[in-house]
């Protein structure tokens, strides 16, 4: 790595423009058992150096698998022929990106060379494992899966103006399904975790057994369960609930490209977008949880990460920058720039996303609610520049006088960013950072995560009208 | 001149070298996928020229087999010393693979070498810098004709490649594409009045009348996102909704295809079993089709993953189900044949999936069914796109109708937001579809629909309840 780091250096230095080369290679491994039978089992490497030039205001970028001097000196040249094609063109072009103080040095996360050094064959007998123990759980149990997937990253970021940072980490994901049937209904009910660092951190809040009982419980109960009736309701969302809202709702709104689009958020620092109970931050490391799904030390333009606080007692504190945004708000890069692949350029993403936590207890939000839902497993989200959120949930509880009641099928919650988290009335000092197996897709995924406490809220249920 | 001859030789030298290293590694049988790619991307953000980029290179995947058990392994160098790495880690994992009795590599189809169709332009291919910018500016400048309209992404992209596959059994496919395509995220912005942003993408195998169609959809879409800022108040109810095309594809159509697929249906995990084939599921006026030849779509292939040939396929007919989606081991484990339904490129083993889907049309232009449904219900909603989820297995889907259109008596009246739907794929497609459309729209240059209209389906809106 280190002579690989002087090579690109010496390419870079070569450049009479700023220029960044980043070397990115990932070894991932894929898992998957079904039935009984193996599904998948693969691995796949995929490695190379992204070349990026700031010429005459206009950005040119190149890549290549080949990571000899001859293949990164055209690499570099052909990023310099792409941004001097556009920079005539460009209106609004970028100044010389600020100085800041930039990583040098090596940046590791723990657990890389545990998992590293764990055999595939240790790995594939826990995953037949927990499917076997799945489907044999319940008679009603119809199907089951169960998948593990792993990601080494190694990383080099070498800048003309000073960065030379070289990083290592690991992440993992292990997720179990139980589809369950009776009568011509069927049902699926999953659990899934998603960490930074080696295999033990998979299963340090959870067991396997215990993701696995939880699954089939979950089919089997919603293959009774009734459709929800929709209209604007009172309700308690839980941590993986909370992180689906910040990242979605809040987070993407932030992100300083799309606040330059013209998102919500624009025009908002510094004044109440929710209520007093609300601080939410993004982090490179949660200290709370540091092995969460999304940890990062240095990104992918060669900033240190930082926990920035986006909106603290329910005013907008911050935007999520790169070194380009930052620049143009006279700010400090948050260190968000980050690449899926080394043929991508660095966009603007979150890290882990979470809502701090507070001092009630969650057994007490719940007993103080009268009539209203508690809101859990989340199955995925969207949101758009206006705030508009989009999120699924598979379980979806009644609580009618402090007390749980029915369970219903999933369901979608939708509202307005801003306009729910300013009915927050109640948030819990439980917390629990818990979309760690989950990806974000801005153009390119990103591994991240989020979590935070129980929340108290309102918004819309899209459920069944009469 | 030959164009990509030389990066040919090396894909083809090195999936020969993959494949000789597998069997001598041990295993009886593999098949290789391999693809060498260059692209040219010009993007815009906010508003503006952001970035031009280059990118070019190989990857090869290899699936080995040997005895019931299988093994995967990728790489994206075609270098000597990687691909014999690949080798032994295919192996390596096969050895620890339990086996599983319809795991084989297809056999080797003694067909034409003739396609029926072309992938191909060397206009494309040869296409320069400074044209593909003269391009992009078409793009720009209809983007910010309007300072309405937010144009927050946006790129033009010259792609050409080579997509090979090779087995143990003889198969030797290679097939040799370019293609142009371009795409446009957006939303509008006036005063305090922001509307959901919304996204296009579209797709040409050859240079002619590029610009044309650049400036055309960039001006359709830029005026269809300008139409939303006209928004009002949605209603909450339980009746007749409207599906446009894209919402058909992306709701109705996308819920269907884990039950199509061959394999769901061998483990039981779709609905249906293979007696079903022959039987009437669906609505009569639903007829379903995978048209993969069509050249100038997202889906086009004339060969499957596993190096078998495609076909233009009826899958549902006037609500009958005809065929579902089969690759080798779906065929192998269902005692059939494969359909060319085998999915994917070199990075992950063969999966099963549709090509390109298509809805054929009903009888009736839109305007008639909309003032026909008057009669019955005089308000409704019409869902654009959708932000949501359809649960795989029961078929509920329950979600946001982006830019939604609000009908009031055989018009569109307005927008609406924060809007949600829900209701279950298979009711709309059997007993409460009401009417399909005359008129089809081929949706980012791949799926094609009519827009559908169907009863029972539940609407959610924040204001006041009836319709």
């Amino acid at each position: 790595m280190k002579a690989l780091a002087d090579r690109l250096e010496k390419v870079i230095h070569s450049s009479p423009y700023w220029a960044e080369a980043r070397y990115h290679r990932r070894k991932s491994q894929l898992l998957q058992v079904q039935k009984g039978l193996v599904k998948q089992v693969k691995s796949s490497t995929n490695g190379g150096v992204g070349i990026r030039v700031l010429v005459e205001g206009a950005w040119g970028f190149s890549s290549t698998s080949d990571v000899s001097i001859k293949s990164l000196e055209k690499a570099l040249k052909n990023a310099i022929d792409c941004a001097k094609s556009i920079s005539a063109l460009k209106k609004a072009t970028v100044k010389a990106l600020p100085s800041v103080k930039l990583a040098v040095g090596e940046f590791v996360l723990d657990g890389y060379e545990a998992l590293e050094k764990m055999s595939l064959e240790q790995k594939l007998s826990v995953v037949l494992r927990a499917e076997a123990e799945t489907r044999r759980r319940s008679s009603s149990v119809h199907s089951a899966s169960c998948a593990y997937n792993e990601m080494f990253e190694d990383k080099i970021v070498v800048t003309t103006d000073g960065a030379k940072a070289l990083s290592k980490l690991a992440r993992n994901e292990f997720k179990i399904s139980a589809v369950a049937s009776d009568s011509g209904e069927m049902a699926e009910g999953r659990h899934s975790v998603g960490k930074t660092g080696a295999w033990e951190c998979l299963f340090n809040q959870e067991s396997m057994e215990s993701m696995s009982e939880d699954a089939v419980k979950l089919a089997v109960d919603l293959l009774k369960a009734p459709r929800i009736p929709g209209g604007l309701s009172t309700l308690i969302l839980s941590p993986a609930m909370v992180g689906i809202l910040s990242h979605e709702a809040i987070g993407h709104t932030v992100e300083a490209d799309f606040v330059l689009s013209g998102s919500v958020a624009a025009g908002k620092l510094g004044k109440k977008v929710a209520s007093p109970l609300v601080t939410l931050f993004d982090s490179g490391v949660v200290e709370a949880s540091k092995d969460a799904g999304g940890a990062l030390l240095v990104d992918d333009e060669g900033v240190q990460t930082q926990a920035t606080m986006i909106i603290k007692d329910g005013i907008l504190n911050s935007y999520l920058h790169n070194r380009e945004s930052a620049a143009l708000y006279g700010v400090e890069p948050t260190g968000n720039a980050r690449a899926w692949l080394y043929q991508d350029e660095p966009l603007i993403r979150m890290r882990n996303t979470f809502i701090a936590p507070g001092t009630q207890s969650i057994d007490e939000i719940i007993s103080q609610t009268k009539d209203g839902y508690l809101v859990d497993c989340p199955l995925g989200g969207q949101a758009d520049a206006t705030g508009e959120f989009m999120f699924g949930a598979q379980k979806v509880t009644r609580i009618e006088n402090g007390k749980l009641t029915k369970l219903y099928r999933g369901a979608t919650i939708s509202g307005q960013a801003f306009e729910v988290l300013s009915t927050v009335d109640a948030v819990s000092r439980e917390f629990k950072m818990d979309l760690g197996s989950g990806y974000c897709g801005k153009g390119q995924p990103a591994k991240v995560d989020a979590g935070g406490p129980f929340l108290r809220c309102k918004a819309v249920i899209g459920g069944i009208q009469s | 001149m030959e164009r990509l001859k030389k990066e040919r030789q090396t894909l083809e030298t090195a999936a020969s070298k993959l494949l000789s290293a597998a069997l001598k590694a041990g295993a009886e049988a593999a098949e290789v996928c391999a693809t060498y790619g260059v692209q040219t991307k010009m993007a815009l953000e906010k508003q503006d020229f952001h970035l031009a980029s280059t990118d070019d290179g190989y990857n090869l995947g290899l699936r080995v087999v040997t005895g019931g058990k299988q093994g995967f392994s990728s790489t994206n160098s075609a270098e000597a010393a990687d691909l014999k790495e690949v080798a032994s880690k295919a192996v390596e994992i096969l050895q620890f693979s339990p086996e599983n009795p319809y795991v084989a590599i297809a056999p080797s189809e003694n067909v034409s070498k003739e396609t029926p169709g072309v992938l191909w332009d060397d206009a494309l291919f040869d296409l320069s810098l400074q044209t593909q910018k003269d391009w992009t500016k078409v793009m720009a400048d209809e983007g910010t004709r309007d300072p309405r309209f937010r144009l927050n992404d946006g790129a033009v992209s010259i792609s050409a490649g080579l997509y090979l596959i090779l087995n143990s059994h003889g198969t030797h496919k290679l097939e040799k594409e370019t293609s142009l395509s371009w795409s446009v995220m957006g939303m509008g912005v006036d005063g305090d009045k922001i509307t959901s942003f919304d996204y296009f993408s579209q797709l040409m195998r050859s240079a002619q009348g590029a610009p044309d169609k650049i400036s055309t959809t960039t001006r359709k879409f830029r005026d269809f996102i300008l139409s939303t800022l006209k928004s009002g108040p949605a209603k909450s109810y339980k009746g007749l909704v409207a599906f446009s095309p894209r919402a058909v594809l992306d709701i109705l159509v996308s819920g269907l295809n884990g039950h199509l697929n061959g394999r769901s249906v061998a483990e039981g995990t779709s609905r249906w079993k293979i007696g079903d084939l022959g039987t009437s599921k669906f609505n009569p006026l639903f007829t379903l089709r995978d048209l993969p030849w069509f050249t100038d779509r997202f889906g086009s292939a004339f060969f499957d993953r596993e190096g078998t040939p495609t076909a233009d396929r009826t899958i549902i007919h006037q609500g009958r189900l005809e065929s579902f989606f089969l690759d080798h081991y779906a065929a192998k484990a269902l005692k059939s044949t494969s359909t060319g339904h085998a999915l994917g490129g070199p990075t992950t083993p063969p999966s099963v999936g549709a090509h390109c889907l298509c809805v054929s049309p009903g009888d009736e232009p839109l305007v008639s069914i909309t003032r026909k449904i008057t009669h019955s219900q005089k308000e409704f909603l019409l869902v654009h796109r959708f932000s949501g989820q359809v649960d795989p297995i029961t078929g509920d889907f329950s979600g946001v109708a982006k830019g939604g259109e609000w009908w009031f008596s055989g018009e569109r009246a307005y927008f609406v937001s924060e809007t949600l739907i829900s209701g279950n794929i298979f009711d709309v497609l059997g007993d409460q579809l009401y009417a399909l459309s005359k008129e089809t729209e081929v949706v980012d240059s791949h799926g094609e629909s009519p827009t559908l209209i169907a009863d029972g389906v539940s609407v959610t809106a924040p204001g006041p309840k009836t319709v």
